[in-house]
């Protein structure tokens, strides 16, 4: 019986770490071309600087929702 | 798919400053304000239009229509090195290729300079280092007297071999054309080779070269015809590759003694109807198609622009437009100088 609520623990805390991971994964790749594309309009004109920054994180709002999941899977379930 | 920035380019990086130049580019009714001005005015608006730069490092040597000439140049010169050092992997290949033309307009400086004793100091005002070569290798070649120890030393810089029978023709008769066209040809031709089509933006890229090509061709054709030379001294001077205008088409138009009698051949050309008024007129010239067929190139490149965004297609569009823009600014300023109406000059701009 043991083994088997440890077992569980373990799947859980996989999915956890996969659904932190695997959206951070994303957005990096998500950020990668958008960071560029900053970075190369801020060479350009500075006064860019803020919406650029505004830009290249907002794929970091797909992390936000991976670890909601993770914290769902790791305290709810 | 890790690879991609390294690899094949850094599209995003290089677009995005390429768009952010492209903002700045002059506008219709910027030309519009510039045909009512005079030479010094127009100075003074293209400073406040982003040469102010090379204005201001200009100013206290040259003046007036000189003064416009040359910082445009320069100004053109820094933008498509900038854009060339900004760019990686196969985007940097297919940039440089396509600059490369300016190595050559240089090199043509170079030794048409030297051969009617020019020093230095002029020679180096006509220069514009918007290719691979920097102005350190310029100033390198600047150096050398002998027309064939500069054409032996650009050899090695570009990685081109000039064939022994060009340099026995230039050193029979002493004439540099035969080392020019060679050279033109050759950039045409690696370019071309530079293109890897295996996605549609690069077949678009390709397909606008081979463009490009037709209407140099057709150009060739045309001033050749217009000095009453045709049939086999013409095709010498026909650069491979073209689109619309291939072999069998080139052999058609350039036996052709008359535009009336080029005018069936014209007519297989993809872009006909754009010139077709002009060639069907009694009085063609030259300039008349040549300005056409840039108003064409510009909207085919303004087409693609936006159909790929992070391709090579709207660094290539820039690169054109800012190309067009200074001919433009040129020919605003050598107008007025001339005393040409607003009209004919507004006839003459690529807009």
């Amino acid at each position: 019986m043991a083994m088997e609520g440890d077992v569980g623990a373990g799947l859980v805390a996989i999915g956890a770490g996969l659904a932190v991971g695997l959206a951070g994964i994303g957005s990096g790749m998500a950020e990668k071309d958008i960071g560029a594309a900053a970075v190369g309009a801020i060479t350009e004109d500075m006064s860019l600087f803020g919406k650029a920054l505004m830009f290249t994180v907002l794929p970091e709002t797909i992390v936000i929702f991976g670890l909601v999941i993770s914290i769902l899977c790791i305290f709810v379930m | 798919m890790f690879s991609r920035s390294g690899r094949t380019g850094n599209y995003a990086y290089t677009v995005s400053r390429v768009k952010a130049k492209k903002g700045l580019l002059l506008k219709d009714e910027d030309y519009n304000k510039m045909l009512q001005m005079a030479v010094p005015e127009v100075s003074r608006y293209i400073s406040e239009s982003g040469y102010q730069k090379e204005m201001s490092e200009l100013a206290g040597r040259i003046e007036g229509i000189d003064l416009v000439e040359h910082a445009t140049y320069a100004n053109m010169a820094k933008v498509f090195s900038s854009i060339l050092q900004a760019s990686q992997g196969e985007l940097h290949t297919m940039v440089a290729a396509y600059l490369e033309k300016w190595d050559i307009w240089n090199l043509k400086v170079i030794l048409r300079g030297k051969s009617y004793g020019l020093s230095v100091d002029e020679v180096r005002e006509d220069l514009v280092p918007a290719g691979s070569l920097k102005s350190e290798d310029l100033e390198k070649l600047m150096g050398i007297e002998n027309v064939d120890d500069i054409l032996a030393n650009y050899s090695k810089m570009v990685h081109v071999q000039i064939p022994q029978d060009v340099m026995n023709a230039y050193k029979a008769n002493g004439n540099l054309g035969e080392i020019e066209d060679y050279l033109d040809k050759f950039h045409w031709t690696r370019l071309l080779k530079s293109i890897n089509p295996s996605s549609r933006p690069t077949r678009m890229f390709q397909d606008y070269v081979r463009m490009e090509i037709d209407v140099i061709n057709l150009e060739t054709i045309l001033k050749l015809k217009a000095e009453g030379i045709y049939g086999e001294q013409v095709m010498k001077y026909i650069i491979p590759g073209g689109k619309d205008i291939t072999p069998k088409v080139a052999t058609q138009l350039a036996n052709a003694e008359t535009f009336a009698a080029a005018s069936s051949d014209l007519q297989q050309l993809e872009f006909y109807d754009i010139i077709k008024d002009i060639v069907e007129s009694d009085n063609v010239t030259v300039r008349e198609v040549v300005t056409e067929m840039k108003k064409y190139e510009i909207a085919e490149a303004n087409k693609f622009s936006h159909m790929y965004p992070l391709s090579v297609c709207p660094i290539l569009d820039y690169m054109i437009h800012k190309e067009i823009e200074v001919g433009n600014i040129r020919t605003i300023a050598r107008g007025i100088e001339s005393g040409l109406n607003t009209e004919t000059i507004k006839g003459l701009l690529v807009i």
